[in-house]
């Protein structure tokens, strides 16, 4: 008993701490090499239209977005608002940039994205909750400066871009969200800590990053668009279900595919993904 | 700075977590003590992070051997795991038809974050060959997750089996380990952006490895 209580105070004095939650952030290097020539011939934007931003984020760090259309469009048109996954940058999301400008016809609807802290050029290191949702914030005070309203915003959250939507959906948004698309979004922290380890173990055991969709989804109003497919071995469909028919308000679609992976686009083909996406955009 | 994948960290929680090396097959004599520090490898498409755990034992008597121990590599990720248990012979060794030793014990996890708490009693079988300094052994241990009910979305599970085949070298001062396990294979174990060599769809499997010195 003794040598019990020995390991256990030694274990207490020897805990450090550490958060993983950092390495849940896949950031890196970036080019924002935006042009034509690495887009589909169907995706072509006008490069007049492309504008990289930085957005100061926080006290300290500056995150940079790009904003695909005309800035006067921001105060009259539908904005698309797209939350990205889990790659180095928004490099990798250039062809989705494109496919939304052209979306209905070509820059119908403006588009922007942006680079979380560590992703590409911005500024610092993603950590968490806080500042992913001081990032996101960043953009919307820029777009609400540019006259977006609530009617006409709608957010796009792709795989890791759904761990600060769900938040922002559920109230935390400046700019109220009223349409929201999940792709292959996860579910709780909690779940990534138990699929890994098969234990009832809380995910509070490694991170302080406790992101609970299925909570958000529950109190989350407005509209909301779930896709996902079935042999998704990232963010698993059945958590994910479980997450977004949480959901209570005001319109709720889901679009699971079979046989689709977590590249959802690349499976099921750009031509069902946009219309999906659009007849969701437009109800 | 070292940049941690989170799936490397995943992966250590696969071994660190639920399922530490089986610290004694053979019970140890009565009196005798035995430290050691042990490092598990969780198989998993890229990299890894040492897992690294330490245990001290003594012999009760020639047939039972408490056992203690800590995972360092839980702790630095902020969670104070422990775990206590005893080893007991049930058949001893008749020449070359194997001895059956038992286990039972508990592990128990704190978090130095919200101070969550979860201890998971354990119980196992291991059938092994002893001759001279070398051990042979298979062995069968599940944990069981009385708090199953709390995994989020009803996923939870009472059992969370594993089944190890290891080698082991005692002297009279001196034991080297090597165990390769199978880990929880009756659910399928998920890491984000990450692949887990399974066994039939289910579980992971890792290898451990341990020195300890006996007194």
């Amino acid at each position: 008993m003794k040598d019990f209580l020995f390991l256990a105070l030694a274990a207490i004095a020897l805990s450090s701490c550490a958060d993983v939650s950092g390495a849940l952030f896949a950031g890196g290097d970036g080019t924002y090499d935006f042009k034509n020539d690495y887009l589909d011939s169907g995706f072509q934007v006008d490069e007049s239209k492309i504008h990289l931003l930085d957005l100061e984020s926080g006290a300290e760090d500056t995150i940079f977005a790009l904003y695909v259309g005309d800035f006067a469009q921001i105060a009259t048109d539908t904005i698309i608002v797209f939350l990205h996954g889990n790659t180095p940058s928004m490099d990798s999301y250039w062809q989705t940039a494109g496919l939304f400008a052209n979306l209905v016809n070509k820059h119908h609807y403006g588009f922007i994205m942006y680079d979380y802290r560590g992703f590409g050029w911005s500024t610092g290191r993603s950590t968490g909750a806080e500042s992913m949702a001081a990032d996101y914030d960043a953009v919307l005070s820029f777009l609400q400066t540019k006259g977006l309203t609530s009617d006409r915003m709608v957010v796009v959250a792709n795989s890791l871009g759904s761990l600060p939507a769900g938040p922002a959906a559920a109230g935390e948004s400046r700019i109220p969200i009223q349409k929201l698309v999940m792709e292959v979004p996860q579910s709780t922290a909690n779940v990534i800590m138990q699929n890994a380890t098969g234990l009832s173990l809380p995910a509070s055991m490694i991170t302080s990053y406790k992101f609970d969709l299925s909570q958000n989804m529950e109190d989350y109003p407005g509209e909301l668009l779930w896709m996902h497919g079935t042999e998704d071995d990232v963010a698993p469909v059945e958590t994910a279900e479980a997450a977004m028919q949480k959901h209570r308000g005001t319109y709720y679609q889901e679009a699971v595919y079979e046989g689709a992976g977590h590249g959802l686009r690349w499976d099921i083909g750009d031509e069902e993904w946009s219309k999906v996406v659009l007849d969701f955009i437009r109800r | 700075m070292m940049k941690i994948k989170f799936s490397a960290v995943l992966a250590v929680l696969i071994v660190a977590v639920s399922c530490t090396p089986t610290k004694v097959i053979v019970p140890l004599k009565q009196g005798q003590w035995q430290i050691g520090v042990t490092q598990g490898r969780p198989q998993i498409n890229e990299g890894y992070l040492p897992v690294l755990g330490a245990y001290a034992a003594k012999g009760v008597s020639e047939t039972k051997t408490n056992y203690g121990g800590i995972q360092f590599s839980s702790l630095l990720l902020g969670a104070v795991q422990l775990e206590a248990g005893q080893v007991a012979t049930l058949i001893p060794q008749q020449g070359f038809k194997p001895g059956v030793s038992y286990s039972y014990g508990v592990q128990s996890f704190l978090s130095t974050r919200d101070y969550a708490f979860r201890f998971y009693p354990e119980a196992g079988l291991n059938a092994y060959l002893k001759g001279g300094p070398h051990i042979l052994n298979v062995s069968a241990n599940t944990w069981v997750d009385p708090t199953w009910f709390l995994a989020d979305f009803g996923r939870g599970q009472f059992f969370a089996p594993s089944f190890s085949t290891g080698y082991r070298l005692r002297y009279k001062w001196f034991e080297a380990q090597l165990e390769y396990k199978i880990l929880n294979p009756t659910r399928e174990i998920q890491i984000p952006q990450a692949y887990v060599p399974n066994t039939s769809g289910l579980g992971g499997k890792g290898f451990f490895y341990g020195i300890a010195i006996n007194f």
